[in-house]
């Protein structure tokens, strides 16, 4: 509950400060907030599996975004920064749906 | 995330109703530092979402677009900002002429233009330097529209066709028909002897006449004849009303 409470607080901080992403961070950010909410949804899964552990949850949190950070950073480097962030979206959605259809055979058994 | 390998054995909820208590005890408050963590991660999540998305918002066509769109793009305007700017400096030009040049200049321009489309549209008389052809004998229309192209094609600025009586100038829109006396101009019989007035130059309007298979030769083959003068003082009388516009 708190960490709900935590989500609401930062969507306010964020529509109250109205911050400017710096251009460096442009590309990275949206790719860092989908694999986050891959990494929140993955969480309420493994709750309902019966597998949540909230250490693991903070790790993976972390390594979710960096790792996606690093993988269109590299891109960048490479020349295919769009496709690479493309085909990391891509990825994350596919999780995202997978987690959120399990969510829901565990909640409604359908 | 629901994949990672735990070392626990899976224990899945077996009703919805064990799930949603298990929601509901996970979500309940508890005193751990990773609770803590764990809060701070999600205002972190919903700082960078709310963040991400409003940077998202303003000129995301711009940002998102190829570098090739937007090479295309600037060419495109700077296409568009040279055109514009050539138009402006012509429209300068024509603005300084109209203030700083000659009081009259633009009027006698305007005047001088009206005076050339007047000779053209037919209606003004005008007399000067030019020819005039005399045919009789059998004459058919598309005869007489050969010549007249031919005549236009030299540089004639106005054709009149007269009998002894009727005048007819010609414009763009004349026209002309075969009739039993003679031809019908435009919507006026003409009786054949007819003359033929053109105002131009007589060196360039002559040989146009004169060509083989022109006038001369098939008005000649016919059994009629041309007689062409020229004449400093061609006059050309007849006109064509405006139309009431």
């Amino acid at each position: 509950m708190i960490p709900a409470i935590g989500l609401l607080v930062g969507i306010v901080l964020g529509l109250l400060l109205q911050p400017t992403v710096p251009v460096w961070l442009q590309p990275y950010l949206p790719i860092a907030v989908v694999a986050a909410l891959d990494a929140v949804f993955g969480a309420f899964r493994s709750v309902l599996d019966g597998l949540f552990n909230d250490r693991i949850f903070v790790i993976s949190f972390l390594s979710n975004v960096l790792v996606a950070a690093v993988i269109v950073f590299l891109g960048d480097q490479l020349g295919v920064g769009s496709q690479m962030s493309t085909g990391v979206v891509v990825v994350l959605t596919m999780r995202i749906f997978a987690n959120v259809a399990a969510i829901r055979r565990h909640l409604l058994k359908a | 995330m629901g994949s990672h390998s735990a070392p626990r054995r899976a224990r899945p909820a077996r009703t919805s109703a064990e799930a949603r208590f298990r929601l509901r005890r996970t979500l309940s408050p508890q005193r751990s530092g990773t609770q803590v963590v764990i809060t701070v991660l999600f205002i972190a999540l919903g700082f960078t979402l709310t963040a991400a998305i409003s940077g998202s918002a303003n000129d995301s066509i711009l940002a998102n677009a190829r570098q090739s769109d937007l090479v295309s793009l600037l060419d495109d305007l700077a296409q568009r900002e040279a055109r514009l700017q050539a138009e402006n400096s012509r429209l300068e030009n024509a603005r300084e002429t109209l203030l700083g040049g000659d009081e009259y200049a633009a009027l006698n321009e305007a005047k001088r233009r009206a005076d050339d489309l007047a000779v053209l549209a037919g209606s003004e008389t005008i007399i000067g330097t030019g020819i005039q052809v005399s045919i009789s004998g059998n004459l058919t229309a598309s005869t007489l529209i050969d010549a007249i192209q031919e005549l236009r094609d030299a540089g004639a600025s106005a054709i009149q066709i007269s009998d002894r009586g009727l005048a007819v100038r010609l414009v763009a829109s004349s026209w002309f028909a075969d009739s039993p006396s003679g031809i019908t101009v435009s919507g006026t019989a003409l009786q054949v002897p007819i003359t033929i007035s053109v105002i131009g130059d007589p060196s360039v309007l002559i040989p146009a006449i004169e060509i083989p298979g022109g006038l001369v030769d098939s008005v000649g083959s016919g059994g009629g004849e041309v007689e062409i003068s020229e004449s400093q003082n061609v006059d050309i009388s007849a006109i064509v009303p405006l139309p009431n516009s």
